[in-house]
């Protein structure tokens, strides 16, 4: 399964150690305006997602359409990589990975499917890529980051209890 | 820097004031200090309501996205995913 990253997602993901489980099972792709986003800063972060994309574990791909790109800027308060991450989506059909509030609502306009970090968690656990104990772990570090509210914490939780 | 001359409130002034000497800084370091974290506030607000993207506040607050989300982080500024956008992306992964 091919799934477009935005910088809000993909950094979480390395922010609680679990981007490259993800990068194992899911081809992770970014555009270019993402990749520097997330690799700008010398970050424990940044150091992850380059040493992937050495890796050939996340692609960066260069996105044109300027006009579109600019327009889904002013249309909707994204920024570029949001922007370019959202178009690269819609064009090759693909899942996008989002973490960012209006990239989200633009996702829901534009009738884009969206999943979230805390979803490639929970799915981790679901196809046996990790178990329950270190998934819980994660979970409380990525509630922590990722700001989610109770009700998916708690969700998520019940979840990763009840064996999904 | 540059000098601008600018009308402010008695309230104002004394703010600036009592912050100079509790912070033992003058008052136009203070009243720059105050700039910058009223715009600071400015901006998070602006992200909470919706009318700034995540990058988009990394970029007016002068940080790094990751730097940005440690900050929200810190605030315990609640992430804008709706219970219904996280119940439907389990569905958009089974697709």
């Amino acid at each position: 399964m091919v799934i477009i990253f935005d910088s809000s997602t993909l950094i979480l993901l390395a922010k609680i150690d679990i981007l490259r489980d993800v990068t194992k099972e899911f081809k992770v792709i970014i555009p270019n305006k993402v990749k520097d986003e997330c690799t700008k800063k010398d970050l424990f972060d940044s150091k992850i997602i380059l040493s992937l994309l050495k890796e050939g574990l996340i692609e960066a791909k260069k996105v044109g359409a300027t006009g579109t790109i600019n327009k889904l800027c002013k249309d909707f308060s994204l920024h570029l990589g949001e922007a370019e991450a959202l178009y690269l989506a819609m064009d090759e059909k693909c899942l996008l990975a989002v973490d960012d509030g209006p990239t989200m609502k633009t996702c829901r306009v534009l009738n884009v499917r969206f999943l979230t970090a805390i979803h490639f968690l929970i799915k981790l656990v679901k196809i046996g890529k990790m178990d329950k104990q270190m998934a819980m772990a994660k979970l409380e570090k990525l509630s922590f980051y990722g700001r989610y509210n109770r009700r998916i914490v708690e969700d998520a939780l019940n979840r990763l209890e009840g064996g999904i | 820097m540059s000098v601008i001359s600018l009308r402010l409130k008695d309230r104002e002034l004394k703010k600036i004031e009592e912050l100079s000497k509790r912070e033992h800084k003058d008052k136009s370091t203070v009243a720059r200090e105050l700039l910058e974290y009223g715009w600071d506030y400015i901006m998070l607000r602006s992200y909470k309501g919706g009318k700034l993207s995540l990058s988009g506040l990394a970029e007016k607050l002068g940080m790094s996205v990751s730097e940005t989300i440690d900050l929200l982080s810190d605030f315990g500024t609640e992430a804008p995913i709706g219970y219904d956008d996280y119940l439907k992306g389990f569905k958009a992964f089974e697709k």
